[in-house]
């Protein structure tokens, strides 16, 4: 005799309701390996990833310089093609770029001849085409206004400083209404304290959304990692790197950034990341003298 | 400024080593004066310079308007796409070479015609600065650019208009420059076979039918002067259409 519960089904398919049909995913990776042929043969970058995010959360990967994270991150945005396995974006195959998901690049990729307003407006006509010529003007000033941009909307990229540069790279991504946003080292040229503010209006720009965007920032960064994430994955040096970890960061939301790096829960996290990243953490005078 | 006072100076020291063979500034400064009186005087034998200047300008003009509206497409083509650049970068590297003036004969072959000739040399030879500087542009957008039309959706010619063209305008703009430069030189050579008013006309009757060598010296600093202001105009807009990133 079966047990029933209240609503009459099967307890154990209650239970086992979350293994048998989990919730969709934000992103899922199967296997994902990438390989690039170069002129001494192929050069795998990385192998075999799984992954899955859930939607509405804030993941970082890191490691070292090389480890394939860009590339990694790439086969997300479809700006790179997984040599095996797969990759899900809103239960949709990745075959390519796509609306549903925004790009911040390292290197900002303004248009140098547009104007800010012009370089976000570009991309809304070229995105979203359900859209009238009006909706799309109001999306690019919305947008800009949230970036506090607005009274820089006529200037171009080569008079604007760093972090207003990546400000406007940013309204861009948000301005076409991605579910899923990918930053590839958004912050990686700014100074310290650009960075940290920054840290701040993303997540400002992630609250406005309800929470609802799912988030993948590439970072060297380990502050920042914890500091804006819910997951870090740490991942292996390359070539045919791995995930090394992924590191659960239980801190509740909104974050200070005064307060947060004397609670001991970010602590540990940092120690425990400075951990997996670090092999040597000072030179033994005497012993190292030769290295 | 101080260059042109050199100048000055070692061509009035010509001029006294040649016993005025060469004409000194001065003397050549009366002899500009008599050619400028008059510009356009309009008489059968006796045209002015103005008229003569303006001749030279206007088949410059169509032979190098023809040629860069020929040459720019090809250019964005060749630079967009490898396998047409593979096909027809052989055929420009032999064509470029050849002196323009052998395009005159090939010219008057096809059009029995001289003032046509003249410009269909001109066109030959405007195309090759043109056409290899914008598929250089052309094929060296840097992948930043590229990515924001690929991650972006961009349509072919939303990716044209607002990258490829944006881009390539400093290149195809120096190309210009650079062919203008050629065509200038060339219609001067050019009149010399064809006849037909104009500067270098003016400089053959000057010089290989026994006139006045200050005559032809007029005649080379109105044509550096001109050559000079094509030049600026184009550099004006080569440095108004390039952006720092």
């Amino acid at each position: 005799m079966t047990a029933l519960n209240s609503s009459g089904r099967d307890i154990a398919d209650s239970i086992l309701e979350p293994v048998l049909h989990p919730p969709a995913a934000s992103i899922e990776m199967n296997k994902v390996t990438v390989r690039f042929k170069t002129p001494d043969g192929w050069y795998t970058a990385v192998k075999e990833i799984s992954l899955r995010v859930k939607k509405g959360e804030i993941i970082s990967l890191i490691g070292h310089s090389g480890c394939g994270k860009s590339t990694l991150m790439g086969t997300i945005s479809g700006m790179v093609k997984p040599s095996y396995g797969e990759v899900f974006a809103n239960g949709k195959t990745v075959t390519g770029p796509g609306p549903d998901r925004g790009i911040v690049f390292q290197n900002y990729s303004l248009l140098p001849w547009l104007s800010v307003y012009n370089n976000i407006f570009v991309a809304v006509d070229a995105v979203m085409n359900n859209k009238s010529r009006q909706e799309k003007h109001e999306l690019t000033e919305h947008n800009l206004k949230m970036v506090n941009l607005w009274q820089h909307k006529d200037k171009h990229p080569g008079q604007l400083s760093g972090g207003m540069k990546q400000r406007v790279a940013i309204a861009r991504a948000f301005a076409i209404n991605p579910s899923i946003l990918l930053l590839d080292e958004p912050f990686g040229a700014l100074d310290a304290l650009t960075k940290s503010s920054m840290h701040v209006e993303l997540l400002k720009l992630w609250n406005l959304d309800r929470r609802e965007k799912t988030i993948v920032m590439v970072t060297h960064d380990i502050e920042e990692a914890i500091f804006l994430s819910d997951r870090v994955v740490v991942m292996n040096n390359g070539p045919a790197a791995t995930i090394k970890e992924i590191v659960e960061v239980p801190l509740d939301r909104p974050r200070n950034k005064k307060e947060i790096v004397h609670d001991p829960v970010y602590m540990n996290i940092h120690d425990k990341l400075l951990g997996l990243l670090i092999d040597k953490f000072s030179i033994d005078d005497v012993n190292d003298m030769h290295v | 400024m101080a260059g042109m006072f050199i100048l000055l100076g070692i061509w009035a020291l010509v001029s006294k080593c040649t016993k005025n063979e060469i004409p000194s500034p001065l003397a050549t400064w009366e002899v500009f004066k008599e050619v400028m009186h008059h510009p356009f005087q309009n008489d059968p034998d006796n045209k002015g310079i103005g008229i003569k200047l303006l001749s030279s300008l206007a088949r410059v003009g169509i032979g190098f308007g023809l040629g860069s509206l020929l040459a720019i497409p090809l250019g964005l083509i060749m630079g967009g796409s490898k396998v047409i650049m593979k096909v027809m970068n052989p055929v420009v590297q032999i064509l470029r070479p050849v002196s323009p003036l052998a395009w005159f004969p090939l010219g008057l072959a096809i059009f029995q015609d001289s003032p046509k000739a003249s410009i269909f040399m001109i066109f030959i030879c405007s195309l090759w600065p043109t056409l290899i500087n914008t598929s250089f542009g052309v094929a060296h957008i840097p992948q930043d650019h590229k990515n924001v039309g690929k991650a972006f959706g961009f349509s072919v010619w939303k990716y044209i208009t607002k990258i490829v063209l944006p881009f390539s305008l400093p290149h195809i703009i120096t190309g210009l420059r650079l062919s203008i430069g050629v065509a200038w030189m060339v219609i001067v050579a050019g009149e010399m076979l064809s006849g037909g008013i104009g500067l270098g006309n003016f400089v053959w009757e000057e010089g290989f039918n026994g006139g006045s060598t200050a005559k032809i010296l007029v005649a080379i600093i109105i044509i550096g002067i001109v050559g000079l202001l094509f030049d600026k105009i184009f550099t004006y807009l080569q440095r108004r259409f390039t952006w720092s990133v």
